[in-house]
């Protein structure tokens, strides 16, 4: 794969790699992540979490950051963590809501 | 398009990617040891305390005004749950206010002159030597001590107040005051020949303490012991159950808190409650029946709270850890009604009312609070474990979560099995018939088993993990906001 090949697409896969260990749901299909983007060999993710405090907070972070690692063509990886807009459970997809139990919005 | 990481990085992480996964706790909690020390020394106090009580079911069925209820109480409290709070406390007040533990080295400290004072007070109020009692109450004060002072230090730099911390902030005032309660409950029980000799620090402690004693003299012991119960009980373990219920019902339940002004009513109500409760029950006033009322109207609200963030959470299935806390918060209906009756001006002080007392002290720790701790535990416990095995690998492959660490159906044995020794427990309380006591107590125990497997099953990952290479989940297309 060259970096031409880095695509949101392949950057969502692999971020559906990091699970969220509470809820049991990989992140993006939580929603929690907000945006992507590839500049050159660097991908650059910004997300959040469900709440404020939360102690995996470190954890889902840096996991995020070694599965973009992971993913062939990536030589940087950024994932900041932002708290605005706040998560909402709507933010979900149909799959997230249905692997943590919620329901519709 | 499937991405899928090769499971050698996760089998043997690079020995930089290891070193960067130390901070993974985050800049805010301690070491994973910490609180599990805390934790196993708790749950091996409160298994102690079953087999207990199994093998000397009298001290339930008996008034409560001797020294093995009060040894066996002073297990279950101290031993098990305060170790259990503490711990948990050091892991979760930084995170879930977003600050950083003042010193761990203090809490390392602290866990020793813990361990010390309440095996040793225990050991002494079996043996009703109460000069000894005191003793080991110091060194346990003296831990007490370092563990308010860090808490203090480490709300002191909150960057923004909340109910959770004012609650937090107030039982370290509740389990100061009841810690010196305790001590000078114990001085007056014992005359100090060695105030005089003694000089310093030691000579003014032992001089304050006697003090103490010879004011406390003047009220009447078991109003005094019952005084001293409530500050631990309600200032200390009830107070924190409400304040932390705030932040963690709705982050595991996805949900939020529905009425703030209800939040801090609770609150409010609860700091006021115990502060006249604690100096009516000192002074036997009818007044206490007020003040009891204040404390059950301070549980109401907070049960009503609890009930509203509950009905607007989104995750709709509750896992048994939830159960067993919100089954905890309903017993505080039984709980109150049996404060109420106990607070009733004009209660005669009979063989019946005694088991009343016993009934609501065993209600209030054993089943209350125990309770709410399992549930509580059923979170912390997988969270240290995960984080100490599992949180390298997070990324680079297939870890379990939370709840593939533990058995459900351990779970599920250990809640009914609890639930029914409680009950009839509480029945042969009543009762004061000593083989229902050993049968219900029999129960509990086997729950409280059930807790310890699951435990073992969760530690064992530390020595056989669960990893897998990646799998992709099937999804529907993600949506970025």
């Amino acid at each position: 794969m060259t970096t031409n090949e880095i695509t949101e697409e392949a950057i969502l896969e692999t971020l559906r790699q990091v699970v969220d260990p509470e809820l049991g749901c990989n992140i993006v299909d939580l929603g929690l992540v907000y945006s992507v983007s590839v500049t050159g060999q660097k991908v650059a993710v910004v997300m959040t979490l469900t709440t404020a405090g939360c102690p995996m907070h470190e954890s889902i972070r840096w996991g995020a950051q070694q599965a973009l690692l992971s993913l062939a063509g990536v030589a940087e990886a950024e994932v900041e963590v932002v708290w605005d807009p706040p998560w909402h459970p709507s933010m979900m997809t149909a799959f997230g809501r249905e692997a943590t139990g919620a329901g519709n919005f | 398009m499937q991405v899928s990481l090769p499971i050698s990085a996760a089998v043997n992480p690079s020995p930089a990617r290891a070193a960067a996964a130390g901070s993974l706790l985050g800049a805010n909690a301690p070491s994973i040891a910490l609180p599990l020390t805390f934790t196993l020394t708790g749950l091996l106090a409160l298994c102690s305390g079953m087999v207990w009580l199994v093998l000397q079911p009298s001290i339930l069925a008996g008034y409560h005004y001797n020294q093995y209820v009060i040894a066996a109480t002073h297990l279950f409290v101290l031993g098990w749950i305060c170790s259990v709070v503490m711990g948990a406390m050091y892991q979760l007040v930084p995170v879930a206010l977003e600050t950083k533990l003042y010193s761990e080295r203090l809490a390392r400290w602290q866990f020793a002159f813990h361990l010390v004072g309440f095996v040793g007070m225990v050991w002494m109020f079996r043996v009703w030597n109460m000069k000894q009692v005191g003793h080991f109450g110091c060194v346990l004060g003296v831990g007490v001590g370092l563990f308010v002072y860090n808490m203090a230090r480490t709300l002191w730099r909150v960057p923004r107040w909340n109910v959770t911390a004012t609650a937090v902030s107030a039982t370290l005032a509740w389990i100061c005051l009841a810690i010196l309660s305790g001590l000078s409950v114990a001085a007056a029980k014992c005359a100090y020949d060695s105030t005089s000799s003694a000089t310093g620090a030691v000579g003014v402690l032992l001089g304050g303490l006697r003090s103490i004693a010879g004011f406390l003299a003047r009220f009447n012991p078991i109003s005094t012991m019952h005084a001293h119960a409530h500050l631990g009980g309600v200032g200390f373990f009830t107070m924190l159950i409400v304040g932390v219920s705030y932040k963690l019902i709705p982050m595991f339940t996805l949900s939020e808190v529905q009425s703030r002004r209800r939040a801090i009513c609770s609150i409010t109500l609860l700091n006021a409650g115990l502060a006249g409760s604690f100096v009516t029950i000192l002074l036997r006033s009818p007044l206490k029946l007020a003040f009891a009322l204040m404390v059950v109207s301070a549980l109401a609200v907070y049960s009503w709270e609890i009930s509203a963030i509950l009905r607007a959470r989104k995750r709709r299935a509750l896992d048994w850890g939830i159960k067993y806390f919100l089954t905890a918060i309903m017993l505080l209906l039984p709980l109150s009604v049996l404060a109420v009756v106990l607070s009733w001006p004009g209660l005669p002080l009979n063989t019946f009312t005694g088991q009343l007392e016993n009934l609501y002290g065993f209600l209030g720790f054993i089943g209350v609070i125990t309770l709410a701790i399992i549930g509580m535990l059923y979170k912390i416990i997988p969270f240290l474990v995960w984080f100490g095995r599992y949180s390298r690998q997070i990324g680079r492959a297939q870890v379990p979560s939370l709840a593939d660490l533990y058995s459900a159906r351990l779970q599920a044995l250990g809640y009914w099995a609890y639930l029914a020794g409680l009950t009839g427990t509480c029945a042969a309380i009543l009762l004061s018939n000593e083989t229902e006591v050993r049968i219900g107590c029999g129960f509990m125990a086997l729950g409280v088993t059930t807790l310890s497997l699951n435990v073992g099953k969760m530690l064992a990952h530390f020595f056989k993990p669960t990893l897998k290479p990646f799998t992709l989940p099937t999804s529907t297309t993600a949506k970025i906001a």
